[in-house]
């Protein structure tokens, strides 16, 4: 079992103290989850009482990340012995950034279900047990250094998803979205179960180290590595089904369609970023071990698996989008081919320079975080729009400026960030993308430069039809109305981050590429355990 | 404080005015910022006074990337990453400026009526939206550091597509989307090439050993890829690189595709046939100023463009593609001018006739001569107030007959005789009358295209179809003149009053510029312009006989 963890000394290198509280925040969503089966039993379950229960839960998760964060300094993690959770999960820049911008995000969400659905939903504590439950397993997902940590991280997402897409049981279109999203989440689970357990019968261990090292090991000697590759395109299945690439996104649209708004906006972004993440780690944790010398034969097949595989999510994304009525459906069409940006990002940190991958690395959070606020925005918009229409059809939208500008304006500030114009943050994330794909040199790099600049023009067509609506088009029959206060901040707060960050794209990237390159001091400077893997075979062998 | 700084963002300080300002005093906050600005921009006409006389080498300088008023501050900085808040003027931004802030002063006076339009909702979004493009606009022309450029080149879009779209015609909807569509195509090139050259500059430098010396600033050395555009213009070392047929961009050679990047990028503002089917759909939708903007100061971007970016920063590619482009813009003269002849609607011919005079700009910029250059730089500015005049011309009458049908008017000028005059000046500036503005430029370019002749043999037929193709503009002009103003007074226009004093204002300082240019191109514009257009030209044409020297052959794939 020793080898299962790719650690020997298990109980040495246990320091508990450190270790709880490294992960406290999830600690803390746990408790929180806790406290939120209690408060009905206790108090009772009015959504006023669970809706402070889990501020405060949030609240807390979002301090004690900050507390973390302040500890985790750019080598606190790394040593072989020292590995907090006997490496199955790591605690750097990268997973605990991700937790506080993931507590920001689910605050926004909880704000929007409060304001929508909880007026006529009476089921506010297991709403929120779901979306916090599938919130630990994003955390989980961004913290996995080991295989089988990956699976049951995205099983912990994927789980209260299913679920939650499926809330209301009067709407039928909800169930069967439930159900198509469960099934094709099973198979790729399933898969990618199967392609752990491949993993484990070759390599013998489950350590994202060990099986690049054993990789490193099979191909400098000269050894077939095919059926490693095909175990982890296996594994690569279950992430990508969280990203939803094409051709894993065909559980998109009618999850997306027949979820509440609320959830759309919790699925299409926070599980997309923390795939993502995942994904970043994975490649980032392969790469790392593999020696310059190989890389030409392992590597840059790889990258261009990935680059094309973004290419054509970007693509098939955008065009997806182009006929949509629908305008949450076109949104979660808008973020598969976000994903795709962020894949094609990348797809760069296979390329050998260190710079390269730093770049593709601070690239891709950078836009993780711009992509958050301005779907966050212009969900939110889509929202309470929805609401007072009673449809998230698009002439819903018709004359907004007019009937109420406090949601326009962020709306086409959220849009204009979408498309990537400046002077929004949406500009300055692709910014930073086509850099780093750029900054590679190669033919690979040059080709997505284009590709996602084609997308650009793509998409500006769609959602000018939503600005068309609210600025242009106005039939003078829909009335002025006004929104709930707390949303309209929301929306606003949410427009005016997207120009700040613009404004101080500077000090952004600069915060940005320090938790990258904390990451990677993780990675490179853990030793290879050769030698401990001996060690343990002697020991066994006695 | 500097001065450029507080030309570009005056108009955006008057921009968040009219947002808070009570809202019958919004035209007044509009008018007067735009006035300021125009007034600021004024203050940098001592810079490049006497740039005529022994003393034009201490205004422009001995080679290309002499600047003034210039203002650097860093703004994205990174270890091998410098983007910065880079403004500066030369001979080649500076009269563009002026007439940026003079056309949008005009064109805001001549949005006074706002409140008896079709659509004359949201005056404070008009204003805003208006001020917003303008310093969008002076952004463009000063910035000279890339990425600048390409932002100030962005945040122009939105809000010409909102003012085309919320208060256009009745087909604003589409022409609007046209123009954004068009445009963004054009950027996306743009934003590749802004990408690459970058990188590639930073490849240029690490291969000559990590530290080059500036091209055009003392002292300084560049440690990486830089966003400079007058950097990536002058030094010798990232133009050797750029220039080398061995330098590839996805196979090709790296010139020839950047430049043709760029190029289409700002063709397609220009426009150029076949890019161009944008600009008329956009014109005659788009309410008076708007159109007063659009032909005026936005056309002009793509000729500033080609200027600033394509001709310096990639000679060699100038001279590969010189046969195609001067062709097209042959052919663009020829087509607008038989487009403008077969409209029945008055706006839409003037559109059309904007496609004609800039095929004039680019067939004098692709031959690489000094009258082909002066001539392009003088033909832009005298359509920047000729065009603004014949579309405010069809705004004063659209706003009295509520139609443009060309056939329907007549002997309007016994109707309104002061509007007739204006008319009269206006229009033959645009036919390119002796002793007007339009034909200064129009003879420079040809003139330029015959000198051509002894490097570029096709020049010569060229230029004698060019010649020939004013024949076309004065048909179409003289037609119009004759079917609008001349002939009997018609009953439904007779009670129409004359233009008013506010019209006459903006109609008398066009027709003044309009002539003083055509009789005085020297003091008026070719002193302010040729110092910095003849050194670029002498920088590029040095380039170009470097490559031809090292035999490197043309063509795509290297």
């Amino acid at each position: 079992m020793n080898s299962l963890l790719g650690q020997t000394n298990l109980w040495e290198a246990f320091d508990v103290g450190r270790d709880l509280f490294l992960f406290s925040p999830m600690i803390a969503m746990v408790c929180t989850m806790l406290l939120i089966v209690a408060c009905p039993i206790v108090i009772g379950r009015g959504t006023r009482t669970i809706s402070v229960a889990a501020s405060f839960g949030i609240a807390v998760t979002f301090f004690l990340a900050w507390r973390v964060m302040g500890t985790v300094g750019d080598a606190a993690v790394s040593g072989f012995s020292a590995e907090p959770f006997l490496g199955l999960l790591v605690a750097d820049k990268l997973s605990v950034g991700f937790q506080l911008l993931l507590m920001v995000f689910l605050a926004g969400v909880s704000l929007l279900w409060l304001m929508g659905s909880a007026r006529t939903e009476r089921n506010a504590p297991e709403f929120f047990i779901l979306l916090i439950g599938s919130a630990l397993g994003m955390s989980l997902m961004v913290s996995s250094a080991n295989l089988l940590t990956m699976v049951i991280a995205i099983e912990m997402a994927s789980i209260p998803s299913y679920a939650i897409v499926g809330f209301d049981k009067r709407d039928r279109v909800g169930a069967e979205a439930s159900l198509k999203y469960m099934i094709f989440g099973a198979v790729c689970a399933a898969i990618m179960l199967y392609g752990t357990s491949l993993v484990y019968g070759l390599v013998g261990s489950l350590s994202m180290t060990e099986i690049a090292a054993f990789t490193v090991a099979q191909m400098s000697g000269g050894a077939n590595v095919t059926l490693l590759g095909v175990a982890l395109s296996c594994v690569f299945v279950g992430i990508a089904f969280k990203i939803s690439a094409v051709p894993f996104h065909f559980w998109c649209p009618d999850a997306f369609q027949g979820a509440k708004i609320e959830v759309t906006t919790w699925l299409s972004v926070a599980s997309k970023a923390a795939g993502l993440v995942m994904l970043a780690r994975f490649m980032s944790m392969m790469c790392a071990a593999v020696p310059s010398e190989l890389n030409m034969n392992l590597l840059t097949p790889l990258a261009w698996v990935i680059g094309v595989l973004a290419a054509v999510t970007a693509t098939v994304g955008n065009f997806a989008a182009y006929k949509q009525q629908s305008v949450k459906r076109m949104l979660a069409y808008s973020s598969i081919a976000h994903a795709g940006y962020m894949m094609m990002a990348t797809a760069v940190f296979i390329h050998p320079s260190a710079s390269g991958a730093g770049a593709g690395m601070s690239a891709m959070l950078m836009y993780i975080v711009i992509y958050m606020f301005m779907n966050l925005c212009a969900f939110g918009v889509t929202a309470m729009v929805s609401w007072e229409a009673g449809t998230d059809d698009i002439e819903g939208f018709n004359g907004l400026i007019r009937r109420s500008p406090l949601l326009a304006v962020p709306m086409v500030i959220a849009l204009m960030s979408l498309i990537g114009m400046p002077p929004m943050a949406g500009f300055i994330g692709k910014w930073w993308i086509l850099v780093a794909l750029g900054q590679t040199g190669t033919l690979l790099g040059w080709s997505l430069v284009v590709v996602a600049s084609v997308n650009t023009l793509i998409s500006l067509y769609y959602y000018m039809r939503i600005v068309v609506q609210m600025g242009i088009r106005d039939s003078g029959r829909r009335p002025a109305f006004s929104s709930p206060l707390s949303g309209l901040a929301l929306v606003n707060v949410c427009a005016v981050v997207l120009l700040v960050l613009f404004f101080a794209a500077g000090p952004f990237k600069e915060r940005v590429a320090g938790f990258s390159t904390s990451l990677y001091s993780v990675t490179v400077t853990s030793p290879v355990s050769h030698e401990s893997l001996a060690v343990a075979d002697q020991e066994a062998g006695q | 404080m500097n001065l450029l700084t507080a030309i570009v963002f005056l108009p955006m300080l008057g921009a968040v005015a009219c947002l808070v300002v009570p809202k019958n005093l919004v035209r007044q906050v509009a008018v007067l910022s735009s006035a300021a600005t125009l007034g600021l921009s004024l203050w940098l006409f001592p810079t490049f006074l006497g740039g005529g006389g022994s003393d034009a080498t201490a205004i422009f300088g001995t080679s290309y990337g002499t600047l003034h008023h210039v203002i650097r501050l860093p703004w994205i900085m990174g270890d091998s990453f410098s983007i910065e808040f880079f403004l500066g003027v030369d001979g080649l931004a500076f009269p563009l400026v002026v007439l940026t802030t003079l056309v949008s002063f005009l064109a805001c006076l001549a949005s006074w009526n706002f409140n008896s339009w079709k659509v004359n909702k949201g005056i404070r979004a008009y204003f805003f939206l208006f001020l917003l493009l303008e310093t969008g606009m002076l952004g463009v022309f000063v910035a000279l550091d890339f990425f600048l450029f390409y932002i100030f080149w962005e945040v122009m879009l939105l809000p010409m597509y909102f003012l085309i779209g919320v208060w256009g015609g009745e087909r604003k909807e589409y022409a609007a989307i046209k123009f954004f569509l068009f445009t963004l195509a054009g950027s996306v090139l743009m934003l590749v090439a802004l990408v690459a050259m970058f990188f590639y500059s930073g490849d240029a430098i690490a291969a000559a050993g990590g530290s080059v010396a500036s091209g055009y600033l003392e002292g300084v050395m560049l440690q990486h890829g830089t966003f400079d555009l007058i950097e990536l213009a002058t030094c010798p070392t990232i133009q050797s690189y750029f220039a080398s047929g061995s330098t590839l961009f996805l196979g090709m050679k790296f010139a020839t595709v950047m430049f043709m990047f760029l190029f289409i990028g700002f063709a397609i503002k220009l426009p150029i046939f076949p890019f161009h089917t944008w600009l008329p759909d956009a014109h005659v939708q788009a309410p008076t100023p708007v159109s007063m903007i659009l032909a005026g100061v936005l056309l002009k971007m793509g000729g500033y463009g080609f200027l600033r970016l394509c001709y310096p920063i990639f000679p060699t590619g100038g001279e590969v593609w010189a046969y195609v482009l001067a062709c097209v813009g042959v052919i663009s003269i020829i087509y607008g001018g038989l487009c403008a002849l077969a409209q029945t609607d008055f706006k839409r011919l003037v559109a059309y006739s904007s496609v004609s005079h800039m095929g004039f700009v680019l067939l004098g910029i692709a031959v690489m001569t000094k009258a082909g250059f002066q001539g392009a730089m003088f033909q832009m500015i005298a359509h920047g107030i000729s065009s603004p005049m014949c579309f405010f011309l069809v705004g004063v009458i659209y706003d009295r007959a509520h139609h443009r049908e060309i056939n329907r008017f007549g002997g309007l000028w016994l109707t309104m005789p002061r509007y007739g005059t204006m008319a009269t000046i206006g229009f033959f500036a645009s036919l390119g009358l002796p002793g007007m503005c339009g034909f200064i430029g129009e003879v420079w370019v040809l003139l330029g295209t015959f000198d051509a002749g002894a490097k570029y043999p096709w020049a010569y037929p060229l230029a004698i179809i060019a010649a020939a193709s004013v024949i076309l503009t004065a048909a179409y002009i003289l037609w119009l003149i004759r079917r609008v103003y001349l002939g009997k007074e018609r009953e439904e226009y007779k009670g129409y009053l004359d233009v008013s004093g506010r019209e006459t204002f903006i109609l008398a300082s066009l027709a003044v510029l309009c002539i003083a240019l055509g009789i005085f191109p020297t003091q008026t514009v070719f002193n302010f312009t040729n110092g910095t257009l003849d050194l670029m030209l002498q920088q590029v044409t040095n380039a170009i006989a470097m490559v031809s020297q090292s035999a490197v052959s043309g063509g795509l794939i290297g």
